[in-house]
């Protein structure tokens, strides 16, 4: 055939319905307000463990490769953390933080977004440089605090990517570090790219529950903390990076009563917290006189625990949960209280006894979702930390001392299903995915997600700085 | 995404978990979840080999199936090639054959049937689907572009406004702001299609379809460097995009500069032949003087009319429209254009009835077409344009006249051929 023909032959095969209509996108995914994790932990900062550190990540997946563009915080979404801390902790929020982003395009002589030497954050050759707001606000006194500058009056910046040793040099000490902001009122903010701190043989999972041995079931070193040994498993999300928001306030800021409470018994004892993402939405038919009009924010995400019923929901109500408040959350009780997770994996595959439902043990945690954290448990440092929090005998992690950075939540939770934290029920095994720690260790400060990969190392074949494979 | 990982985890309650009863439903549910977080990392022709392979591997499940069909709808996006609509069709059809209720299946068929221009058909089903899911946005958006197309405009905005409190994201801000544009509000329409690109997605198709639109609206009211920057980004987003090479060289006609439009115009044209590409160059050509170029464009128009008519084609406004600017074959022009009217109603159909009525000499019923078109009050010069020459020929030239410097106010190169042609019509009003 030679050309002609083809573009004739296209032409006709391109040519029924060819009168066009307006097509707008129907199938989407939606990246930017896509939240991925949520943790709420007492800082183990030497000097700053009277604070509570929440963190939020968006965008997971990220190839630190991906120029030009790499990856930004949406300018049209409202990032919140939702904290509550009255009334038997109900789901309502009584404190909201919220972080507004907006990109500046600088002039740009080149086609990439980051170009030259960037060894601090004013470099010139951020030309995609996002700053971002902070509005605190206390629902019950209705006062309202917004900060767009550091306490030295310095725009709160985006941390750039990383891209490698050439352009971003000595990425942490010019860049990550100089990224995190104190407001004048003490308060600590960091956003931007970081390594994604979640771990997990995804891949194993997914393959119909193929574990690989001595998973699911893990003993003896197989199930010790970090480095411990269990080879065969594959992080699946090693190697990658993700968009983080980080916050840094004193505990005393965050309860009802505005002290530090130290009895566990204290109705000021505890809090919970879940973030949300927001777009505003808009009048579709123009009124009179007002060009514009950009109505209320909508909810289009939330997380509060790690291990939420999302992605279960079936499609005609996966929006409606995601709108929904964890306040109402009673309505998805009947779902969580009768995990199928255990009544047909754990026990119908592999055949493990279960408990029965109504499982009280998680509709504790999971209803309303939001994680909780009780401030009277003094935060552990990392060398001390149990990946299994709770379960192994570390109460400053999962499900009860909020969410840390390290804590292994697919192996917590996969024991809480098979009923650990019932009282008196004895049989629940110590099940795993096999993958024990992180692919890079965590910082030992805020905001203590470790640095992003760098593009410059990333590779399909060995992952970032070889360790994008296979880790303990 | 891990969330979706992890809560598959922990299973609590889905439709398949309640039905299931068997192992192998869950297991196959959990590869699921795997598979939908790896493809979204795919190219589209990466995601319909996958699927195939899925689909080829478990026959039975029809969630694989909705995702093939899906990945071909996409490819029709972006490539303008049906044949993929229609294989995405017939896997959905037999999904549906299978269980006529299975809801994923549903949703894409409204999809299927707005690209095969069945609006009606559309407007009807996603009415109901919008009775038994309320919440979900998708049908909202689906019954808003059916009723859009209708020239159902009150509908439209309602089904519009669901979708934008439901969910604000760029499927339903680029909807809102189309809308306003229709509506007369451009400045409203360029912040709302900025939002939409702002709010972003993982498909780069539907970012640059964005931009491309934000082009669309920059340029209709003259401003011509944003609109170069806007289809600029787009190709950046999604390189070689064939609507953003056409935008880009409808921009450099605009400016004079018609060797570089001519490069644009048979790029986007080797990607994507439409009618619309061979009109534009034919101009192009027979402005520089290529008369012999200019020629085989022309012939590659009537060839597609020709392949149109033993497809049993009868509506297309597109040609409708090129066959009535040049004078080609006039009363073609109104055929096509009066079976468009049949399949819908909206502003711009009627203005290519009404421009193909002109050029027959139908004079009052081009007179009454066109006031259908400029019934929204919609700060579009072409319809400004084809109104103004209308009103002209009707002897009212006073409206004429206001017309024609509305439509080239808003730009005064609004299109290659007919901006020079309004000018002068306008002059001879004047005189």
């Amino acid at each position: 055939m030679n050309r002609k023909t083809l573009v004739m032959g296209l032409a006709m095969a391109g040519l029924s319905f060819a009168a066009s209509h307006r097509n707008g996108p129907l199938l989407l995914e939606d990246q930017t307000a896509n939240l991925n994790d949520l943790y709420v932990f007492r800082s183990w900062e030497p000097g700053r463990t009277d604070r509570v550190v929440m963190s939020m990540s968006v965008q997971g997946f990220q190839n630190p490769d991906n120029g030009p563009s790499y990856y930004k915080f949406s300018d049209s979404v409202n990032y919140r953390f939702n904290v509550n801390n009255s009334r038997g902790l109900d789901g309502v929020a009584d404190m909201q933080i919220d972080i507004v982003f907006k990109t500046e395009l600088r002039p740009n002589p080149t086609f990439v977004s980051y170009f030259g030497k960037i060894d601090n954050i004013d470099s010139p050759g951020i030309f995609l440089y996002q700053t971002f707001a902070v509005v605190v606000r206390n629902q019950k006194t209705g006062v309202t605090t917004y900060f767009n500058a550091d306490k030295n009056g310095h725009a709160l910046s985006v941390a750039p990517p990383n891209l490698g040793p050439n352009t971003t040099p000595n990425y942490e000490t010019n860049l990550g570090a100089k990224s995190v902001f104190e407001l004048s009122n003490g308060w600590r903010i960091f956003a931007g790219p970081r390594d994604d701190a979640f771990y997990f043989d995804s891949g194993a999972t997914f393959d119909t529950l193929n574990f690989r041995a001595p998973a699911p079931v893990l003993s003896g070193a197989a199930d010790q903390g970090q480095g411990a040994a269990a080879p065969a498993a594959v992080d699946g999300f090693a190697g990658y990076n993700i968009s983080l928001i980080a916050i840094e306030a004193p505990i005393t800021e965050l309860t009802a009563s505005g002290s530090a409470p130290t009895d566990p018994k204290d109705p000021n004892a505890k809090i919970g917290v879940w973030a949300t993402t927001n777009r505003q939405y808009v009048t579709v038919r123009p009124s009179p006189g007002e060009p514009m009009n950009f109505g209320e924010w909508s909810q289009v995400d939330r997380v509060g625990n790690p291990l939420t019923v999302e992605a279960l929901i079936p499609l005609p109500m996966k929006d409606y949960w995601n709108r929904s408040e964890p306040a109402n959350d009673k309505q998805f009780a009947q779902f969580i209280g009768d995990p199928f997770f255990a009544s047909g994996v754990l026990n119908g595959v592999f055949k493990l006894p279960v408990p029965p439902a109504p499982r009280n043990d998680l509709l504790g945690v999971f209803v309303p979702d939001i994680t909780r954290i009780d401030l009277t448990i003094p935060p552990v440092t990392s060398a001390k930390q149990s990946r299994l929090g709770p379960l192994g005998g570390d109460n400053a992690g999962w499900p009860f001392g909020g969410r840390r950075p390290g804590d292994d939540v697919v192996d917590i939770g996969f024991r809480a299903l098979a009923g650990v934290l019932v009282p008196g029920f004895q049989n629940a095994p110590p099940l795993g995915d096999g993958v024990n720690s992180n692919d890079v260790p965590l910082l030992d400060r805020f905001p203590f997600h470790a640095a992003p990969h760098a593009g410059y190392s990333h590779s399909q074949i060995d992952g970032t700085n070889g360790r994008g494979k296979a880790t303990n | 995404m891990k969330n979706q990982f992890l809560a598959f985890l922990f299973c609590v309650g889905t439709a398949a978990a309640q039905t299931a009863g068997s192992d192998d439903r869950l297991l196959a549910a959990f590869q699921d979840r795997a598979l939908s977080d790896q493809a979204q990392h795919m190219k589209t022709d990466e995601r319909i080999k996958l699927y195939e392979a899925m689909v080829q591997g478990q026959p039975g499940r029809p969630h694989y199936r909705n995702l093939l069909a899906s990945a071909y709808i996409q490819k029709v996006r972006e490539t303008t090639d049906f044949s993929y609509l229609d294989r995405a069709n017939s896997v959905l059809d037999g999904v549906l054959n299978e269980d006529s209720n299975e809801y994923e299946a549903l949703r894409l068929k409204l999809e299927v049937e707005l690209e095969k221009h069945n609006f009606k058909k559309v407007a009807e089903l996603a009415t109901r689907m919008t009775k038994n899911a309320p919440n979900d946005p998708w049908n909202w958006g689906a019954l808003g572009d059916a009723q859009l197309e209708l020239g159902h405009y009150d509908a439209a905005a309602d089904a519009y406004q669901r979708m934008v409190v439901l969910r604000p994201d760029l499927a339903s801000y680029n909807r809102a702001a189309w809308f306003r544009f229709l509506a007369g509000d451009q400045p409203g329409a360029i912040a709302i299609m900025k939002q939409a690109i702002s709010a972003g997605s993982s498909s780069s198709e539907n970012v640059a379809w964005c931009l491309v639109e934000l082009g669309k609206l920059h340029f209709k009211a003259g401003q011509v460097e944003d609109a170069s920057k806007a289809y600029q980004s787009a190709l950046r987003v999604f390189p070689n995009y064939h609507p953003a090479l056409a935008g880009l060289g409808m921009v450099e006609a605009s400016m004079g500069e018609y060797q570089a439009a001519i490069v644009h115009y048979k790029r986007a044209q080797a990607s994507t032949p439409l009618p619309d590409y061979a009109a534009v160059l034919y101009d192009l050509y027979t402005t520089t003087g290529d008369a012999p170029a200019a020629m085989k464009q022309k012939q590659m128009v009537e060839m597609m009319d020709k392949a149109g008519q033993a497809a049993k084609e009868k509506a297309n406004r597109n040609l409708a429209l090129i066959f009535a600017d040049h004078d080609w074959n006039v009363k073609h022009a109104l055929e096509l254009a009066a079976a468009e009217l049949e399949v819908r109603g909206d502003i711009y159909t009627y203005d290519a009835l009404a421009w193909a009525q002109l050029k027959n000499g139908q004079l009052a019923e081009a007179e009454r077409s066109s006031a259908r078109a400029l019934s929204m009050n919609t700060p579009e010069p072409m319809l400004l344009f084809h109104a103004g020459m209308i009103a002209a020929a009707n002897g009212k030239k006073a409206e004429a006249a206001k017309l024609l410097r509305r439509a080239l106010e808003l730009n005064p190169k609004f299109d290659l051929h007919q901006a020079p042609i309004a000018q002068s019509k306008l002059k001879e009003l004047a005189s």
